[in-house]
């Protein structure tokens, strides 16, 4: 009975994203494509869950393994022809690379995990604010990379023509894989030593946790799943640019896990899912609403500012998010 | 209590996303429509208006170029109909604003296609632009960038679909080459090029100056390179204030190019600076700019030599809508080139109207004559606007056509 108690943990987030895919087919096309976003955002938010939520340790970085995961789906899936015409310089390993849709996403996935690994090893020695600073700084660096070196990619280029195969279906799947994959990841023991020596740290140590090591751990998984959810955003808009995946992405995913709540799996997934549909909502108001009893307009702009302000609202009264950090239980 | 409150949130979060969609979905019959009329639409007889959908920024950084341009091709739409429509068609022109977001850019054109747009206006610049370009012409409709000014737009950066993507906006190569000619004429020798890589069209500005330059005989002895917001531009700025050259060629926009004019000439150098359409408009000039130059669509300065193009000015004005630059014109002229095609084919099925458009040589626009071919997509051949600048007031100089478009790699 526990362990049904414990599973339903999943069973709430899992409904919750099945029935956005759901609900979400029987609207119009342009809003159909507005649902399928919000998936993918929330395999993003559930992403940086993984590390953030497990480690304490607040990552503006983690949009690095999504740009990287969403550049190797991209490049893999493209004609060789049309990456040259976008950047001459390209390796021939890049240039002839060409896969299908599954092989694309499971190269974002390695792609973001490796990556995730290579920076995680100093990165994770550090604690607190630095370590945020530091992964801020992965942000940078990874971009103007992105954005310059032209043999790894299209540089400050649109990387056009990626198939666009992130249906409804394999957003919908996709997102729970992630869930579920986060899921088992927080339940397993590296999941509970992590959590515990977030908590108390010195204790951790002294019943001889390797903090670093579990640290490091989480970040590599969570980076995969970050460089997978790239995949499968690349593949919804079929194209990509470095300044999609950058500051703007950052500071909206972590919005969405401060807001839904950083510690639990439900926080994450009800954030992501929440501030999408506000966003859609309000940016559908900036130009006029039918709700029915008549059309409302709101002023230009009132998306962002409302969710600056909601964001405000929740960090002065549920510092611990609209969740409360909690998972949806049977208990 | 705790945990019914806690699932109390979960219905209410499906309620509201059940709202949401029924909110949203609101259009759901209309849109079924509009791909009736998109599939059935093209190269038949009807009295069914042509729908010209228009995805494009009106409030991020690319409003000063698109929100002239969309006003100015209501004008031009309302002029049409008011002489009868085009083919015995309507024109209608459907507007969203998609703030540059890249999700919205391309839900925007789902929305307008579905909607029944038949040809999709899209943000002048191509990487903004992508995902509604992709939407439009994998779904056979024209998509046309009032003011992109790369070739970008057409199958050497959309594959075969390209065929179906184009922009009013001068071809690159054909801009940088005006520049170039320009600058030979006035005896300016010795060049310095600042290219900023923020985006394709202002580097190839300054690739075709360079390629035309150097034909002609000129030297470009120094070349900087930054990107827009790198926080490098003083350093540009020191290396061309060093270069002791006759004129310096660049393409820029935003907030580096102020920085860059600014911060030359408060070093006291003031050395000849030539620039294509991005540098057009007085309102980012610092105070008491002079030996500017630059090549522009049209003069916003009540000076441009043609009656057309200042009566559509006025009817800006008069809507409060006065434009900062002269790309405007082009918003007006794709109106004015989509009409041509739709007359030409008589529908407005995507790869017909595609098919006219590359036939087009010498087309008469409200923006001169324009061309394009199967190469470019993009307008060569334009009679461009030379301005010169001094104490920070443009005026018109000359029209001048490039002999041809430069060769850049």
């Amino acid at each position: 009975m526990r362990r049904l108690a414990e599973l339903s943990g999943l069973v709430a987030p899992v409904l919750l994203l099945a029935l956005v895919g759901v609900v979400g087919t029987f609207t119009s096309r342009s809003v159909q494509f507005q649902f399928r976003f919000a998936l993918v955002m929330a395999a993003i938010v559930i992403a940086l869950y993984v590390f953030v939520g497990s480690s304490g340790v607040v990552s503006f970085g983690h949009v690095s393994f999504v740009a990287v995961g969403g550049f190797a789906a991209g490049l893999t899936t493209v004609p060789e022809a049309l990456k040259l015409s976008l950047s001459p310089d390209l390796f021939p390993v890049i240039a002839s690379a060409e896969v299908g849709n599954a092989a694309s996403l499971a190269i974002a996935a390695a792609v973001g995990g490796v990556f995730a690994l290579i920076v995680g090893v100093p990165l994770m020695r550090l604690s607190g604010l630095s370590a945020g600073i530091a992964t801020f700084a992965v942000l940078v660096i990874t971009n103007n990379v992105l954005r310059n070196w032209e043999a790894i990619g299209p540089g400050a280029r649109t990387l056009s023509l990626v198939p666009e195969t992130t249906s409804f279906l394999q957003a919908t799947v996709g997102v729970i894989a992630v869930a579920a994959l986060a899921f088992l990841y927080q339940r397993s023991r590296w999941g509970r030593v992590l959590r515990a020596s977030s908590d108390d740290p010195a204790a951790a140590q002294g019943a001889g946790v390797d903090i670093y090591r579990q640290r490091l751990l989480a970040f590599a998984l969570s980076g995969a799943l970050a460089g997978f959810a790239g995949g499968l955003l690349v593949h919804l808009l079929g194209s990509i640019t470095t300044q999609q995946v950058y500051l703007d992405l950052a500071f909206l995913t972590l919005a969405m896990l401060v807001i839904g709540g950083f510690r639990s799996l439900w926080g994450a997934v009800v954030g992501a899912l929440l501030v999408s549909g506000i966003n859609s909502l309000l940016l559908t108001a900036e130009r006029g609403l039918d709700l029915g009893i008549g059309e409302v307009t709101v002023p230009t702009g009132t998306r962002l500012v409302t969710l600056g302000a909601v964001m405000a609202l929740i960090l002065l009264f549920r510092p611990t998010g609209v969740t409360g950090g909690r998972e949806l239980t049977l208990r | 209590m705790r945990g019914t409150t806690r699932w109390s949130l979960l219905l209410a979060l499906v309620l509201a996303f059940g709202l949401a969609a029924a909110a949203c979905g609101g259009d759901d019959d209309e849109g079924d429509g509009g791909e009736a009329a998109e599939t059935g639409g093209g190269g038949e007889a009807t009295d069914e208006p042509i729908v010209i959908g228009a995805a494009v920024d009106l409030t991020g950084q690319m409003a000063p170029f698109d929100g002239p341009a969309v006003t100015a091709a209501q004008i031009q739409v309302d002029k049409l109909n008011e002489e009868g429509g085009v083919a015995g068609r309507e024109l209608q022109l459907r507007v969203i604003d998609h703030q540059l977001d890249p999700e919205r850019t391309k839900s925007a054109a789902i929305e307008l296609i579905d909607d029944g747009a038949d040809v999709l206006l899209v943000t002048c610049d191509v990487d903004f632009a992508t995902p509604a370009v992709q939407e439009a012409i994998t779904r056979g409709v024209l998509a046309v960038a009032p003011c992109i000014g790369t070739d970008q737009m057409g199958p050497e950066r959309f594959g075969d679909q390209g065929k179906l993507a184009f922009s009013i906006g001068n071809v690159a190569q054909d801009e940088g080459a005006a520049m170039a000619e320009y600058a030979i004429d006035q005896g300016w020798m010795r060049a310095a090029t600042a290219t900023d890589n923020v985006i394709v069209y202002f580097q190839d500005v300054v690739k075709a100056f360079a390629a035309r330059y150097t034909e002609l005989g000129g030297e470009v002895v120094v070349e900087e390179s930054w990107t827009q917001g790198d926080g490098t531009i003083q350093n540009v700025v020191s290396a061309l204030d060093n270069a002791n050259v006759d004129v310096i060629a660049t393409s820029t926009a935003f907030d580096d190019m102020p920085a860059m004019v600014g911060g030359l000439r408060s070093l006291g150098n003031d050395t000849p600076i030539i620039c294509g359409w991005s540098c057009d408009g007085n309102y980012w000039l610092p105070e008491g700019t002079d030996n500017f130059y630059l090549v522009t669509y049209a003069s916003v300065f009540g000076d441009d030599p043609s009656d057309e193009v200042k009566e559509l000015i006025t009817a800006m004005e008069e809507q409060d809508q006065a434009p900062g630059t002269g790309g405007f014109v082009t918003g007006a002229a794709a109106i004015d080139a989509i009409a041509a095609a739709v007359e030409e084919t008589g529908g407005t099925e995507g790869e017909a109207l595609a098919d006219a458009f590359e036939g087009f040589e010498g087309l008469e626009t409200i923006s001169g004559e324009i061309s394009f071919s199967e190469e470019f997509h993009s307008v060569f051949g334009r009679e461009y606007r030379v301005m010169e600048v001094q104490n920070s007031q443009p005026s018109f100089v000359e029209l001048r056509a490039a002999s041809s478009p430069a060769e850049i790699e």
